[in-house]
């Protein structure tokens, strides 16, 4: 779980300009690093980063996306 | 069956719950409504209240009246929230263009969804919404509430929100509409520790599954959506409320092919009533209505003289398969051929009734988007058991799951990946073996791939012979 965690911070940190992303695109990203991940591995290691206040969630009401809490758009705007 | 819950219910007591008193709650006369302004002018919108139908307009400037004779010292969120909130819509019928900004980083801790951020982008002209967020509440499954549940829901709805809501939105979900993100928390801590409830479903999430009202008051409901309905929300609240799907994934569970619940043409899953065996006769009783000692269709349409009831130009006739017929003045259906429609049934409900060994048919893929017209579900599972534990449909849920989560692209649908892919894939994926019900219309289009494996004996296809005779 813990490599898991570490590449899908590894990940959000990598953005250059985008700040928000979709669970597929990290999913993609964390099965490149640590082959054998899952997708309920990954989505597991997503809420617990959430649940640390490491990651937060970005909505748009119809979809849902995911970021490093302090990067980007974090406050009400 | 007794209805077991997974929890202990908790018995709510309005009297206990209460925020206001009742002198707060009617705090205004007709006459002070008929001389109130809002805030702001509004002459378009009020040309809306012109019109013979009750006008959202009227009602929320009843409402703006009732929020400032309660006065700011009695409300969380400014007390002008309605005036504002109908000045700005009115501002956006002069500009032709809305005012809103949807999204963003609003939500309780450890949801992904039940808020949906919504922000005004003149708050300075309109304070009162410069936060105007939502959020969703399950509801409870067939929209059984208790008095002191829906009291207790308006006052605390009242003291921290705008106090507008929706009952209900398309999800089934009760909309409260309008807060501010400091709101957000102490709402939710009211929802679930005081009210017993969660939020529903938003974004990349299961949203609230929804059911028709089901055994509850219906004899035409062949499962008990309402058990099934509730089921699927306790086993699957990770999927409800930590979102990690392509798109938006709806259940909806309707207790016969009548559909109240439309699950046919909302529903990524829907689940309808359905039976194995014949539709049960009464010959007796279809004479009567021949007779005219029964009224059809239950009395709905005896407002009007339509003539003798006429069994051939009512049912018969209107069968869309053709599949009934008198024979020596008895009606006979042919079973293999009913497709299911209810309009027999519903015509002469105590002639006719489903047969006895009832369950499910499972459709996949509908969507009902704004901007482009509704896709219906197709049907891939005409007939499953549908009885607690549900294990038999929560594996076939898990297995879509799976491979949506896996093949769904970022904000597709599960039908819209269905058809990218093929039915025919996803049959091979969920372990369904194909059927002329998968079919859209099977007696004029029967045509299916078959593969070497599936036709006894093979066959043999030299692709190159035939690309030497057809341009690709």
């Amino acid at each position: 779980m813990e490599d898991i965690k570490k590449a899908i911070v590894e990940f959000l940190e990598s953005g250059k300009t985008k700040t928000k992303f979709y669970f597929k695109d990290i999913e993609k990203a964390v099965k490149d690093k640590v082959p054998n991940a899952r997708t309920l591995q990954i989505k597991k290691a997503c809420s617990a980063l959430i649940n640390e206040g490491v990651l937060i969630y970005y909505s748009t009401g119809s979809t849902t996306m995911y970021g490093l809490k302090g990067k980007g758009i974090t406050e009400d705007h | 069956m007794a209805f077991e819950p997974k929890r202990p219910q908790k018995k709510l007591n309005y009297q206990e719950l209460r925020l206001y008193t009742d002198e707060q709650l009617k705090n205004y006369t007709e006459e002070e409504v008929k001389n109130f302004k809002p805030k702001h002018d509004i002459p378009k919108l009020e040309q809306l209240e012109d019109g013979p139908w009750p006008s959202f307009v009227a009602d929320a400037k009843r409402y703006a009246l009732r929020r400032h004779k309660l006065g700011q010292e009695n409300l969380l969120i400014n007390e002008d929230v309605v005036d504002d909130l109908l000045g700005q819509l009115e501002l956006s019928y002069v500009h032709g263009e809305t005012h809103w900004k949807h999204g963003g980083i609003v939500g309780v801790i450890g949801y992904g969804g039940g808020v949906i951020g919504r922000y005004s982008d003149v708050p300075e002209q309109f304070p009162g919404v410069a936060h105007f967020h939502t959020m969703r509440v399950n509801q409870v499954p067939s929209k059984f509430y208790d008095t002191n549940f829906l009291r207790g829901l308006c006052d605390l709805w009242e003291y921290r929100g705008s106090g507008l809501l929706n009952m209900h939105g398309s999800t089934g979900d009760i909309i409260l509409l309008g807060t501010f993100t400091e709101q957000l928390e102490p709402i939710f801590q009211e929802l679930t520790q005081v009210l017993d409830v969660d939020l529903g479903g938003s974004g990349s999430n299961l949203r609230t599954p929804e059911c028709c009202v089901g055994k509850a008051r219906c004899e035409y409901a062949l499962y008990d959506t309402q058990e099934m309905c509730y089921e699927m929300v306790m086993h699957y609240q990770d999927e409800l409320h930590r979102p990690a799907f392509p798109y938006k994934f709806k259940f909806k569970f309707d207790g016969c092919p009548n559909g109240c619940v439309a699950s046919i043409a909302r529903a990524d899953m829907s689940f309808i009533g359905t039976w194995k065996d014949d539709i049960r006769i009464n010959q007796d009783a279809v004479q009567a209505y021949i007779n005219g000692e029964f009224p059809p269709g239950g009395g709905s349409h005896k407002g009007r003289d339509w003539g003798k009831f006429d069994i051939y130009a009512e049912v018969i006739d209107r069968c869309p398969t053709g599949c009934m017929s008198m024979e020596d003045g008895k009606l006979v259906i042919d079973n293999a051929n009913c497709t299911r429609c209810m309009h027999c049934i519903n015509t002469m409900p105590r002639a006719l009734k489903p047969g006895v060994e009832t369950g499910v048919s499972i459709l996949f893929g509908a969507k009902a988007p704004i901007l482009e017209g509704a896709q219906m579900s197709v049907m891939v599972i005409p007939f499953m058991k549908a009885e607690p534990p549900y294990d038999n449909i929560k594996e076939i849920i898990d297995r879509t799951f799976e491979w949506w989560m896996e093949e769904g692209k970022n904000r597709e649908r599960l039908g819209e990946t269905i058809q990218r892919v093929g039915l025919q894939r996803f049959c091979e994926i969920i372990g369904v073996p194909p059927a002329p019900q998968m079919v859209k219309e099977p007696r004029t289009n029967p045509y299916i791939f078959w593969k070497e494996e599936d036709v006894p004996g093979g066959f043999k296809r030299d692709i190159d012979d035939y690309r030497s005779r057809h341009a690709r």
